[in-house]
């Protein structure tokens, strides 16, 4: 059912045919959309020389992505397509000590879910308990939202891995690489209510030591956010930069962090999303500098 | 300094030896360099470690990790230094962990250190040992390095290496660049070789992954894992065959698409693997020159 990647296919400089090859279900089997958009928006002013997150700018950043990402000329008629007035929403974020979402993101997010007509008291925000946390057993709404970084055993920590607090077992969820995080998206509290993932760029991590897989070396300013509606494609655009990265900096053997085949389970197998680039439309805003992809 | 002084005979006169990893919090210091211990301690063992190891868990798992004794440092503007004793069972352990993951200057702590901004990492006996730091790396250098000054002595006695790595050629080998476990986790970390675990590797399997050649040159790698018993050794070369060299299910060698040579065989219960060797007389040589462990024959 799989094909086996080896070393040598990076040898050969044909790494990108992993995003398409590493695993390979029938593709004819998909019935959800044939492409996907991703708006990948910078700033240099994101950040000031400390890494100090800038609020202003990043409110600008999400509102740009995702009025251009629904094809909206106003933030308020962009999220009043995300979620009605009167829904019970929750922002899944991530709390990682080391690299946590920005909340001057997780509170750019929640200011416009309120000007769409949400309560504030109907806005949940939480991590590691969401599967007990009352808002978000009640939510119709899911806004997905975390940092961009290398993973042990993922290879990448994006959006599809930032729902394996829904599951019952984390651990359970860690066989192969990880490659089942896309059934998390099936589990009952979760099914169908994404509207909407933010993968965070702002300082992504391209590398990971020690026990805690983190050290400053290896992050950089990259001043970005990744957003779309298809948590597959959000993360295949994110593993891309993270590969550019790695190029950069090791060389191509060691681009591919070891071994992201989540992301294409969860477009083979589950048909959650899209994770070959040539079926993803990828609009870059802002900032050039650096791009990288 | 008589503070040091003291540290150092207080530890040397009370070594761990037969306790558990919660003994530490008497031994250690409770602040240094004006960082001061926070919270409470914490001790994860093989069960809770996934609590406390965001996605690395299993990296410790796949060695005979026992426990872990965490005591975490506050100091100038909410940074905090993490400090982290595993109890890996053994000296052969605490070296694998260590080895896996080694790239910076030694620190001269403990039987083997290296630190790097905001990372020191080292080992002694059973013990594997890292301190961190999440925000500045230059304001807790001064800290990170005297805490490890003041852990080593607490850890006992040394330990020996694994006797494994006693079958590594010497001539051409790069020094501090080998590395020794057991998972497939911790190979593909290190090296990539395969999306699937085509050699087979688990708890029972004692790797050795080291780079052979001089100068800035991209080195060879040489992989040598032994098996519980020949005959696992010898599936595991065919599998590595069929996945990697199909062109070489022959002759065990073939030339790959960066030009260099890659060559394996198996011999008592291990299987070696050179991979990017120069030329296929140089992979040749460094395969014939591993000097494989006999295995007992009734």
């Amino acid at each position: 059912m799989s094909k086996i990647i080896t070393r040598r296919e990076f040898v050969k400089g044909a790494s990108m045919a992993f995003l398409g090859a590493a695993v390979r279900f029938p593709q004819e089997s998909r019935v959800g959309p044939q492409t996907a958009r991703v708006v990948l928006i910078r700033q240099e002013r994101a950040l000031d020389a400390t890494s100090k997150v800038n609020e202003d700018v990043i409110q600008q950043m999400l509102d740009e992505a995702v009025m251009r990402l629904l094809g909206q000329d106003s933030p308020a008629k962009a999220f009043s397509l995300l979620v009605r007035p009167g829904e019970v929403v929750g922002i899944k974020s991530n709390v990682w000590s080391y690299l946590p979402t920005p909340p001057e993101v997780e509170r750019g997010l929640k200011r416009r879910l309120i000007e769409a007509g949400v309560k504030e008291e109907d806005i949940g925000l939480d991590d590691h308990t969401v599967r007990s946390n009352p808002l978000f057993q009640k939510a119709t709404s899911l806004l997905n939202v975390r940092p961009l970084r290398t993973h042990y055993l993922a290879g990448i920590s994006g959006c599809l891995k930032n729902y394996i607090m829904f599951a019952e077992s984390q651990p359970d969820l860690h066989p192969d690489s990880c490659a089942e995080l896309g059934s998390l998206f099936f589990l009952p509290q979760v099914k169908g209510k994404t509207r909407l993932n933010v993968l965070c760029a702002l300082t992504p991590q391209y590398y990971g030591r020690g026990p805690h897989h983190f050290n400053r070396r290896y992050v950089w300013a990259y001043k970005g956010l990744i957003i779309g509606q298809d948590p597959v494609a959000v993360d295949a655009v994110g593993l891309q930069l993270i590969m550019a990265k790695r190029r950069q900096e090791f060389g191509p053997a060691q681009e591919i962090p070891p071994v992201p085949k989540h992301i294409q389970v969860a477009d083979r197998k589950y048909g959650l999303g899209l994770s070959d680039l040539s079926r993803i439309e990828l609009i870059k805003l802002g900032w050039t500098e650096g791009m990288m992809i | 300094m008589p503070s040091r002084v003291f540290i150092f005979l207080f530890c040397a006169l009370m070594p761990l030896s037969g306790g558990t990893v919660t003994d530490f919090a008497k031994l250690l210091p409770k602040a240094i360099l004006g960082w001061d211990a926070v919270q409470k301690d914490a001790v994860y063992d093989r069960q809770t470690l996934y609590d406390y190891l965001d996605g690395g868990a299993e990296v410790y798992l796949a060695f005979d990790f026992k426990q872990v004794f965490v005591r975490k440092y506050s100091g100038p503007a909410q940074n905090e230094i993490a400090l982290d004793i595993y109890d890996m069972g053994s000296s052969a352990e605490a070296f694998g962990i260590f080895s896996c993951d080694r790239q910076d200057e030694e620190a001269g702590i403990g039987q083997e250190s290296e630190y790097g901004p905001g990372l020191l990492r080292f080992w002694q006996g059973p013990y594997f040992v890292s301190i961190t730091v999440g925000g500045d790396e230059k304001e807790a250098e001064k800290a990170i390095l005297a805490l490890g000054r003041a852990v080593a002595p607490c850890l006992g006695p040394p330990g020996i290496k694994p006797g494994l790595l006693l079958c590594l050629p010497p001539a051409g080998l790069r020094p501090n660049r080998t590395s020794f476990f057991h998972g497939d986790i911790s190979l593909n970390n290190r090296f990539f070789i395969a999306s699937e675990n085509i050699l087979g590797l688990n708890r029972d399997t004692n790797c050795l992954l080291a780079e052979y050649g001089q100068g800035q040159a991209d080195p060879a790698h040489l992989l040598v894992v032994q098996y519980p018993g020949e005959g696992q050794a010898l599936a595991a070369l065919r599998s590595f065959l069929r996945s990697y060299l199909p062109e070489g299910l022959e002759t065990g060698a073939a030339q790959t698409e960066n030009k260099k040579w890659t060559m394996a065989k198996a011999q008592e219960n291990c299987a070696a693997i050179v991979f990017d060797a120069p030329s296929r007389e140089q992979a040749e040589k460094l395969l014939s020159s591993v000097q494989f462990p006999k295995v007992n024959r009734p």
